[in-house]
């Protein structure tokens, strides 16, 4: 088991009332998997993809990841979960603007502390593996949406995490360029790593094959389904 | 994280707001300049000094009825001192065996003329024989004065070069009498060239015979009395050799202080050394103040750039990195910030000293201890002012952070 999430809350103070954004999730991920996360806002699934992702702790429950009790991690330690066993793509890309795009992929190297060339090779390989090897020298804003969500996911991949847990990566895009960016998680769930997506659209979700719904802070539905294959993934 | 990647995200960040950058940077190099230019300044002094002032008259002291005064009250105790006549000289001479050489002078100002020709406010020295070796004065052409000259009251002068140079441009000064006053001098020697100090000619000045001097200038008064140890050591000595005739010609008794001064260089380099050290404190008050304000404008700044950057901050967390990795990163680049100024501080600093230099007669050396200063100074705000704003960025929630606009 991957990722085991048990009776997971998590309460926010909003000025004197609290609000329950999630409320006793349970939810278990195996490697390799596919899941898509749906739900409309206010859900929670946003909430579970942040504790998912380490960027929070949850006010009570537990989350293993690879058997590690996350729960009850420190700052540092959670950091260090990021770093080395997660790769996020966001809906907004989240680059760094002022950074080209090989030093944008290698940022997760740099706070793994691994040596300048070593970082640089295997970006560099990274980089080719989304095709924007002829792009590297760029910056952000020279580049297309696609291609930026591109450079967002070889940074994604480039420490080699458990999961990538992208969230509305198609959200910013128009339907074609979305259809690549699809294209290009599921060649990344073929190779054998842990695809989880956030999201409100029911077009996306149809890529995963386990679909997991959420209302009001709790799990709605899990369902298993046969995943539409994207266009493009024959390429 | 290491060391260089932080100063690599630094500069550019740096780079990325240049004009912003450097205004941020005022202060700070407005308080390094000033205190690399100031210690620069203060610093050529002391070379000057110790260079020219000291080693022209090295082991020399010099007596007087009232010794280094410094003020009023030591002047009323000092002012009924009795004069230094020639026949204390003659005394001492003999009397005092670690000293080389013991002169007696005096000086006065008058016009210089020859035929047509004169050069106003001329030093007019009446020196014994062996004034040479007290100032190591060389000669040009001639002789020096020689204690024959002395015992005959001789109406003859040495002069120095700018003298001869102006009466005589295009013949011989040797030879030749000028007045001196009301009257004339045979020029017998002319000493070599010494330049200029502090923008003042060193060779505008005649030398005649001490009791020819006396005979002509000075009926009464006191004289001066320099005095050179045989060498460095011997120099207490000698002024304890010193001291011990002159109290027995009046008749001191043990207990009463001495009715005369002795003074040495060091008398005058402590009172330099003061006046050059408050120079140095106003110097680092204004230094500091303008650092001061430095320092806030680097830490408003900086707090400036932590909020711009949230979004940067969340995306560096989100791949891993921790609250030490941003707190260097923003104290590395508040610390760049502020060294970059220190040094565009000590270049502009040691630019405007060696200007001082070049276009005013004011000695400038550039002070390396300063210039060391100057980049630990601007080290330190960078890290005190930059700490706050730093800490902030390190504590920023992620998801918050990512979320900002």
């Amino acid at each position: 088991m991957l990722i085991g999430i048990k009776d997971l809350h998590r309460v926010y103070q909003v000025g004197t009332e609290k609000v329950h954004a999630l409320n006793g999730v349970t939810l278990d991920i195996e490697p390799n998997e596919y899941v898509a996360i749906m739900g409309p806002s206010g859900s929670g699934k946003s909430t579970l993809m942040n504790l998912i992702g380490c960027l929070d702790t949850p006010t009570s429950g537990s989350y293993r990841l690879k058997d590690h009790e996350i729960a009850t991690m420190s700052d540092d330690e959670l950091a260090r979960i990021r770093n080395q066993e997660i790769g996020f793509v966001f809906q907004t890309f989240n680059l760094l603007s002022r950074a080209d795009v090989l030093h944008n992929v290698e940022l997760p190297l740099v706070y793994a502390g691994i040596k300048h060339e070593e970082r640089r090779r295997r970006a560099r390989e990274t980089i080719e593996l989304v095709g924007l090897t002829d792009r590297i020298k760029h910056k952000p804003n020279e580049l297309s949406g696609g291609q930026r969500q591109r450079v967002a996911i070889a940074r994604a991949l480039v420490n080699k995490p458990s999961i990538i847990l992208a969230d509305e990566p198609t959200g910013n895009l128009d339907s074609h360029t979305g259809d690549e960016i699809m294209a290009a998680f599921l060649r990344i769930w073929q190779q054998g790593n842990t695809v989880i997506l956030v999201t409100h659209e029911s077009d996306i979700a149809a890529h995963a094959h386990r679909v997991v719904r959420m209302r009001d802070g709790k799990i709605e539905s899990d369902v298993r389904q046969a995943p539409r294959l994207a266009s493009g993934a024959a390429r | 994280m290491n060391l260089r990647e932080s100063c690599g995200i630094a500069l550019g960040a740096l780079r990325a707001n240049k004009l912003r950058s450097f205004l941020t940077l005022l202060g700070t190099i407005i308080g390094v300049m000033s205190v690399i230019a100031v210690l620069s300044f203060v610093e050529g002094l002391n070379r000057f000094v110790s260079d020219k002032l000291l080693n022209a008259g090295a082991n020399v002291f010099y007596v007087d009825p009232y010794g280094f005064v410094t003020s009023q009250e030591a002047w009323e105790k000092v002012q009924d001192n009795p004069a230094i006549t020639l026949d204390d000289g003659d005394a001492l001479r003999g009397a005092v065996p670690h000293a080389s050489s013991i002169v007696a002078q005096a000086e006065t100002r008058g016009t210089a003329r020859y035929r047509d020709k004169e050069v106003r406010a001329v030093s007019i020295h009446g020196r014994g024989a062996g004034y040479e070796l007290i100032d190591d004065l060389a000669i040009g052409r001639g002789r020096h004065l020689t204690e024959l000259d002395d015992q005959r009251r001789r109406m003859v002068c040495v002069v120095g070069s700018e003298i001869a140079d102006e009466l005589f441009p295009h013949t011989e000064a040797l030879g030749k009498s000028i007045r001196l006053g009301a009257e004339s001098y045979e020029i017998v020697g002319v000493i070599a060239a010494k330049g200029k100090l502090f923008g003042q000619s060193q060779d505008r000045f005649a030398t005649i015979p001490i009791r020819t001097f006396q005979k002509f200038k000075q009926e009464r008064g006191s004289f001066g009395l320099a005095i050179k140890s045989v060498d460095q050591a011997s120099m207490p000595v000698a002024q304890q050799e010193v001291r011990n005739v002159l109290r027995g010609r009046r008749h001191l008794r043990p207990g009463q202080p001495d009715n005369f001064g002795i003074t040495t260089s060091e008398n005058v380099l402590e009172l330099y050394r003061n006046l050059t050290g408050g120079i140095f404190v106003v110097t680092v008050g204004v230094a500091a103040i303008s650092l001061l304000v430095g320092g806030i404008v680097i830490m408003n700044i900086m707090l400036v750039s932590v909020t711009e950057r949230t979004r940067e901050i969340g995306i560096r967390k989100a791949m891993g990195a921790r609250r030490r990795d941003i707190l260097t990163q923003f104290l590395v680049e508040s610390t760049t910030l502020s060294i970059s100024g220190g040094l565009i501080g000590i270049v502009v600093g040691v630019g405007l000293a060696l200007l001082a230099g070049a276009v005013t007669p004011l000695p400038t050396a550039v002070s390396w201890p300063a210039v060391g200063l100057g980049i630990g100074m601007s080290a330190m705000i960078g890290i005190f002012f930059g700490s706050y704003p730093a800490w902030r960025a390190a504590r920023l929630d992620p998801i918050e952070a990512l979320r900002y606009e």
